[in-house]
């Protein structure tokens, strides 16, 4: 896989000449960091690897500018490489960076930099570079392609556009701090206006009025939410059974019978059986005391069995298996004044807390 | 199966089981062929051949309406090992084992062996009623298919991990740096989501075309279903919720799964294995992993699904769901098991008419036996731990960042022990306060 995309970029980068063939044939060698990387032409490596102690020259602007701003040609470098050498005591950092017209247009601006700045960026020439890296370079110069940090690393002082402003970070290199140019030196403040004329002061009055009523109108429209909210939780009309209902004489409930009928309308279980051997009537509530199912009541074996984690009562509620760890609850029952017996589901009396010698929670028998 | 007889089932199922077994002739040809012609290895592709006719004669056989089947003996000792204990003691050592013998199993051939073995055990399992009415559930179908898929992705990080490891020795790196050139999102990323999309939505389509949507009944909040499940992949906090108090293993152990996920990277010392598949390298993690997710959560799930029946009872693959099965399963407390049957003694009840005060201490007092236990466990075992077994941890890793990790383990280590307390003991709570709704 990998060699493929080498191949394809080797296409590619012809591809890319043949395009800037049309004005000078060896272009696109230079064109960018990226490229001239990717074929280390003859006529690029000159070009960083000699100007060690090349000083810039004013004319250096010249060559550049000729190529409109654009990509120079090797011809261009060179001669730009050269006219250093002859030059002034002003330094080109970067005659290989991404944009050399720029880095030569600001040079005569630059102040010297240490001559061991070169040599990483020579070394840089050579490393190699990925697919992904060289084609995007090659599609569009001024974007390079996506990196792995290691490149980005090798790269990084390559390709700072603007050393002058922004020094080299390297281990090799060092370089004293230049001084910042002018354009990039931060501008004073402006002094703020702290006296406050008529018309600032109305501005502030309809921008925070703005502001005001907005606050306003919004935290009115979250309480109204809120009471809203509220009053949903008082319905107008309550579709619930009656909490308290009768469930027929005492009679009709045959010793040891569990009555499941009221199960569905209720949630009430009415067992005739005994506790701690008295026997007595009694209204278990048919809510797991593990995690809330509603078990079944299985008379072939005798117990209340949950189908959710297995929990299994005793006909009395007593827990006896599964995770369940309390006995069901009871709702109070009496024996209403008609005689018949009356369920109140608003009060429950718990086993493990002793509530079920309470009297009202069971009718005698 | 009431009402249906054996005949009926097994001619009902026949037919899809002759499409089952010539898939898997196919698939075993298409086998053959490839290491013939790719790898050359002829030995190999002729045994698969014969396998492949294999299956064709069988796959003709069932078309014919008489599938191969299980005799009655080998079901009940299937029906017998999924009993609880051997169920969750076996997988555990099906565990180690695979872990002592990954080098062999991750063979390529190896492993397809296996697949289509247990393939075979699929489709002669499936002319069991039983069996086939819980595999072709419409709920359970896809949990199936999800079984073999994780059987497959164990097979294939095992293989790397395997074959990074073979490397190290060698001094060679890992295969994932070998080609280490990146790929780009577009296309290549892109385009690939783009196919696994149109494939999922196709699959995605047939699926519910051809397996109804299993709707039932109308909820109602007195009548709840038997047995009642959670959807599959919280079928394992079901399971959990059978051993604790909903407390425990609704909130504070899920909780204390997902800190210490949270906390991993905290924990982790090791700076190995990074970005690469190893065992060698990361031995301790890949075990506690490996125990808390294919046995603490996936073979719950997998019981949950197709072990548990009506009244949420512990049913073989080949058993009946009979709602009225009746099992022993009288659960006892510690306390109970200290006060009564130990010291012979009713239970300290704390009269509802005393002070507060003298209730709790009551309390305490019937309870004083789970908690020191419980106590011990948790303050007494991790220091005991990083003098032996993990001094070199303990060094590492400082006192926090230590008994942080011996919590967590211990609190994972609890949920198996508990589960065989429970099936050996009947051991219910620990610590049973259902006063103040605290059991442990
Ligand atoms: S809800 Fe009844 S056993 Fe869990």
């Amino acid at each position: 896989m990998a060699e493929k995309k080498k191949m394809s970029v080797a296409e590619i980068l012809a591809a890319a000449r043949k395009t800037d063939g049309g004005a000078t044939s060896d272009e696109a060698a230079p064109k960018s960091s990226d490229a001239a990387e990717a074929a280390p032409a003859a006529e690029s490596s000159p070009a960083p690897e000699k100007p060690a102690a090349k000083p810039a020259a004013k004319p250096a602007a010249k060559p550049a500018a000729k190529s409109g701003g654009g990509r120079p040609s090797v011809a261009e470098m060179l001669a730009a490489a050269r006219a250093e050498k002859q030059g002034g005591a002003k330094p080109a950092e970067k005659p290989a960076a991404a944009k050399p017209a720029a880095a030569a247009k600001e040079a005569p601006a630059k102040k010297p930099a240490p001559a061991k700045a070169k040599e990483p960026v020579a070394a840089k020439a050579q490393a190699p570079k990925d697919t992904g890296s060289i084609l995007a370079a090659a599609r569009n110069p001024s974007k390079p392609g996506p990196m792995t940090k290691a490149e980005a690393a090798r790269q990084a002082p390559a390709e700072k556009p603007k050393p002058a402003a922004k020094p080299v970070k390297s281990k090799l290199t060092v370089p004293p701090m230049p001084a910042k140019p002018d354009y990039a030196k931060p501008k004073p403040k402006a002094a703020a206006a702290t006296t406050t004329d008529r018309r600032g002061f109305l501005t502030g009055m309809m921008l925070g009025s703005c502001l005001g009523i907005g606050f306003v109108s919004m935290s009115t429209t979250f309480g109204l939410w809120l009471l809203g909210t509220a009053r949903f939780m008082y319905p107008n009309v309550l579709m619930e059974p009656p909490s308290q209902f009768k469930v027929g004489f005492p009679s009709n409930f045959a010793p040891g019978q569990v009555e499941t009928k009221f199960v569905g309308q209720y949630g009430v279980w009415i067992v005739n059986y005994e506790y701690n051997g008295e026997p007595q009537i009694y209204a278990l509530r048919t809510v797991c005391t593990h995690l809330g199912c509603t078990p079944n009541w299985l008379e072939g074996e005798q117990k209340f069995k949950c189908p959710c984690h297995g929990s299994g009562f005793y006909k009395d509620g007593i827990n006896f298996e599964g995770p369940a760890p309390r006995p069901l609850e009871r709702y109070a029952i009496r024996v209403a004044d008609d005689g018949q017996l009356e369920v109140d589901k608003s009060k429950l009396f718990q086993e493990e807390i002793g509530q079920w010698s309470d009297p009202a929670s069971f009718v005698a028998v | 199966m009431h009402g249906v007889s054996e005949a009926e089932v097994v001619s009902g199922i026949a037919p899809f089981l002759g499409g089952y077994y010539l898939f898997l002739a196919s698939m075993n040809a298409v086998m053959a062929f490839y290491l013939w012609h790719y790898k050359h290895r002829t030995n190999d592709a002729l045994v698969w051949t014969a396998f492949s006719l294999f299956m064709v004669i069988v796959s003709a056989a069932a078309m014919g309406g008489s599938p191969p089947g299980l005799p009655e003996s080998v079901r009940n000792l299937v029906n017998w090992l999924t009993g609880p204990v051997i169920y969750s003691v076996g997988t555990t050592v099906l565990l180690v084992i695979a872990y002592v013998l990954r080098r062999w199993w991750v063979k390529p051939m190896v492993a397809w062996t296996l697949l289509n073995i247990s393939l075979v055990a699929m489709g002669v399992s499936m002319v069991d009623a039983n069996f086939a009415a819980i595999v072709t559930k419409p709920d359970n179908v896809p949990i199936v298919g999800l079984v073999f898929l994780l059987g497959f992705f164990t097979w294939l990080a095992t293989a790397k991990a395997v074959e990074n490891d073979n490397r190290a020795k060698e001094g060679l790196p890992p295969t994932e740096k070998l080609d280490d050139e990146k790929v780009l999102v577009w296309p290549d990323l892109v385009y690939t989501e783009l196919i696994c999309m149109v494939a999922l939505t196709a699959l995605l389509l047939v699926w519910a075309i051809a397996l109804q949507a299993p709707l039932e009944e109308p909820a109602s909040s007195v009548k709840t279903p038997n047995p009642s499940k959670a959807p599959w992949y919280f079928l394992g906090l079901q399971e959990m919720l059978v051993y604790y108090d909903p407390w425990m293993a609704g909130v504070v152990l899920p909780s204390l799964v997902l800190v210490g996920l949270a906390a991993i990277p905290f924990l982790d010392f090791n700076k190995l294995g990074n970005g690469y598949y190893t065992i060698e390298q990361r031995k301790f993690s890949y075990l506690v992993f490996q125990f808390g997710f294919l046995e603490l959560w996936i073979t719950l799930i997998i019981l949950g699904t197709f072990f548990r029946g009506p009244n949420w009872n512990i049913f073989g693959p080949f058993e009946f769901w009979d709602p009225h099965k009746v099992l022993a399963l009288n659960n006892v407390d510690l306390s109970q098991y200290f006060w009564i049957g130990f010291m012979g003694e009713a239970l300290p009840k704390p009269s509802p008419d005393a002070t507060t005060l003298s209730q709790i201490l009551t309390i305490l007092l019937r309870e004083w036996l789970g908690i020191v236990l419980v106590v011990l466990y948790f303050v007494a075992l991790p220091p005991l731990m990083a003098a032996t077994i993990f001094r070199g941890f303990f060094v590492k890793m400082g006192f926090l960042r230590f008994m942080l990790m011996a919590n967590l383990l211990l609190f994972m280590a609890a949920l198996p022990l508990k589960m065989v307390l429970r099936w050996t003991l009947n051991l219910k709570y620990i610590i049973a306060i259902p006063e103040f709704f605290l059991n442990f």
